[in-house]
């Protein structure tokens, strides 16, 4: 989308993004000459403005986590530009890259995964500052106070090892070490969806009030609609490697257009007994990346697939205001 | 006469030299053709409660007391046999990791028709006829192609199929689905849910124990919910009527702190403090240290499962 809040210049942008993972590497590989590869993304184009939470939403395979990795130049692009204050990230030199990643961090899915167990918890929150050299031993151990007691912790946690700590409280602790350099902008990836309702309910409230007074930025990428719903400002739809469709989340959810996104909201199973689902569901699964479908990679699915689905590939163009999709249905301005 | 009925069952696990309740004294009936939902957090005891009734304990857990009657057979005191028999036969579970349940060395063909002729008198070209109606009713294309597969040829979702498929290959009384969508995505979990509504419980009257922490989950095809906290029921009922009107303030409490419930981007309700640990479960009813509404009678008194409403049971002494 090429439609700006207030004027504003994004934060971070993603200019037609893409990354390709070769399929098979090594010499023989390369002797066979075979470069097929997966197109994990697929030429996205996202725009994220400061203070706001973009939601990137999709299944197993979307390419939505690499996307976050990109965006945070953990992986190379194969095409395309991410774009922090305008400076492409990808073209930034050693201390541009330093000064780039305080402002973007990153916090992950499983905090069991993610926390090295033999740190102990106060280390582990320190770590960052210790790398950035940032003040005096004292000042960095009184920033590891303000961080935990931030986050809900308290000093009884500070020599834990994340072993000793329950789900909540290590994705805690990842949150508190994501925020001691003071960054602008994280991505979460997944951060809740390995915790229970009540803890993710507590983990939910503690990321929307260090927005509210960090003027933090998120782009909060996760499956669960329910939380999108929730947290976020807008939202995009990935589906294989492309974004099908994104619009601020009051309309996507109020009136969702491509057939992807009608198919994924009605799968959302409610907590509602009186709203069951009419179970009018997609045919069969999402197809391998390795192999996308022609045309629009969703057509062998879509319950509205017309032939030349098959083999266009639909353009990505707005269909209302900050409301864009990629969809035939709405090309030439017929459906929209 | 109630398909399965669990009665008083505890259950405990060694650790540490002594042995811990994780489950306690939780009683609950499923009829035929019904799905009944345990719903719960982790640690709650609701996967404890299905390996009780399956006799697939671990070996540091064991049936403290209690019963689990499949009709007149009282599956807590089968000897291995006994169960081997009857398990599969009448009473069958899947699982949230599919692949657990399937031998990575063989092909899914020769998984499902060894199940068939184990348990039913049918000869070699009759089980292969039964797997590929199988598969096909469960929606798996190009069944003729795919019985001859491996489990790794197959995603999460197919792989989920294929586990069903050998569980209701007998056409079991009784399904035990301890979180068999938690694994897959939305459009796949919605898929297989339908399988087990109407193929399972509505047209062939299995009756389905469904575990699961997602409470859409439950609302969308449960017919009943018992609702656990820390190895005990605190409400059971209707599900209509517990989403509609919960009574137990750990239900109000879940049920609130759903993203989807509130309004967007309001503050979710949080509850108090963290789930006990198997050691220090409190005294009284085990939620009130986190209990808004708590009086000091909770302290010591342990609440019984009461019916309130027709509809509706619930254990807290605010209802007494």
């Amino acid at each position: 989308m090429s439609s700006t809040t207030n004027g504003q210049r994004p934060l971070l942008s993603a200019v037609g993004l893409s990354k390709y993972f070769p399929l098979e590497t090594g010499l023989l590989a390369s002797l066979r000459g075979n470069t097929s590869t997966v197109k994990a993304v697929e030429s996205v184009t996202l725009d994220v403005y400061a203070g706001q939470t973009v939601a990137v939403v999709g299944e197993s395979g979307s390419g939505k986590s690499t996307l976050g990795r990109l965006l945070l130049r953990l992986l190379q692009p194969s095409a395309g530009q991410a774009l922090y204050q305008g400076a492409d990230i990808f073209g930034m030199n050693r201390a541009e890259l330093r000064a780039f990643r305080r402002q973007a961090q990153i916090i992950l899915q499983d905090p069991y995964a993610s926390l090295n167990p033999r740190m102990r918890v106060d280390q582990i929150i320190r770590e960052p500052l210790d790398i950035y050299d940032e003040g005096s031993k004292a000042e960095r151990q009184k920033r590891v106070q303000e961080l935990l007691e931030r986050v809900g912790l308290n000093r009884n946690h500070e020599r834990a090892f994340p072993s000793e700590l329950s789900g909540g409280q290590r994705q805690r602790v990842g949150i508190a070490a994501a925020l001691a350099l003071s960054p602008r902008v994280i991505i979460a990836d997944e951060p809740t969806s390995s915790l229970d309702v009540s803890v993710q309910a507590q983990t939910l409230n503690l990321l929307s009030d260090l927005q509210r007074d960090l003027g933090l930025t998120y782009v909060f990428i996760t499956h669960d609609l329910s939380v999108v719903q929730h947290i976020s400002d807008r939202v995009a739809v990935m589906y294989l490697g492309k974004i099908v469709e994104e619009a601020p989340t009051e309309i996507l959810f109020a009136e969702p257009k491509h057939p992807y996104t009608q198919v994924l909201f009605s799968a959302i199973p409610l907590p509602d007994p009186a709203r069951r689902m009419n179970w009018d569901l997609p045919k069969g699964e999402p197809p391998s990346p390795l192999n996308p479908p022609s045309g629009c990679h969703f057509h062998p699915r879509c319950p509205q697939a017309m032939s030349a689905c098959a083999h266009t590939v639909p353009r990505f163009q707005a269909v209302g205001r900050d409301h864009g999709l990629a969809c035939l249905l709405y090309e030439d301005g017929t459906g929209s | 006469m109630s398909l399965l009925s669990v009665r008083d069952l505890s259950t405990e696990f060694r650790s540490g030299g002594r042995w811990l309740e994780a489950v306690s004294d939780v009683a609950f009936d499923l009829q035929r053709g019904e799905i009944l939902g345990l719903v719960g957090e982790s640690g709650c005891g609701k996967s404890t409660i299905a390996y009780s009734v399956m006799r697939l304990l671990a070996r540091n857990a064991r049936i403290r007391s209690g019963e689990v009657w499949l009709e007149d057979v009282n599956l807590a005191t089968l000897d291995e046999e006994e169960l081997q028999d009857l398990r599969g036969r009448q009473i069958s579970m899947i699982f949230q990791d599919p692949t657990t349940a399937l031998d990575s060395l063989f092909t899914v063909g020769h998984q499902v028709i060894e199940t068939l002729q184990e348990h039913l008198d049918l000869d070699a070209a009759g089980a292969r006829g039964r797997a590929l109606e199988l598969l096909r009713q469960l929606g798996i294309p190009a069944a003729e192609q795919r019985l001859k597969a491996y489990p790794y040829q197959f995603s999460g979702g197919m792989s989920q199929r294929i586990a069903l498929a050998i569980a209701i290959a007998c056409h079991p009384q009784v399904l035990i689905a301890d979180e068999p969508t938690t694994a897959l995505d939305v459009t796949i979990q919605a898929q297989i849910l339908q399988l087990i509504r109407r193929l399972l419980v509505d047209e062939q009257g299995t009756g389905v124990l469904l575990i699961t922490h997602d409470l859409g989950v439950v609302a969308q095809v449960c017919d009943r919910v018992a609702v656990m906290y820390a190895g005990k029921i605190v409400e059971f009922g209707d599900v209509h009527s517990i989403f509609a009107n919960p009574l137990h303030p750990y239900t109000q409490a879940l049920l609130n702190s759903l993203p989807s419930k509130g309004i967007a981007r309001g503050r979710l309700e949080n509850i108090q403090g963290r789930v006990p640990g198997l050691a220090d479960r409190p005294a009284g009813c085990r939620f009130h240290p986190r209990c808004p509404q708590a009086k000091v009678v909770c302290r010591e008194r342990v609440p019984p499962l009461r019916q309130v409403s027709a509809r509706q049971e619930v254990a807290c002494v605010l209802y007494d």
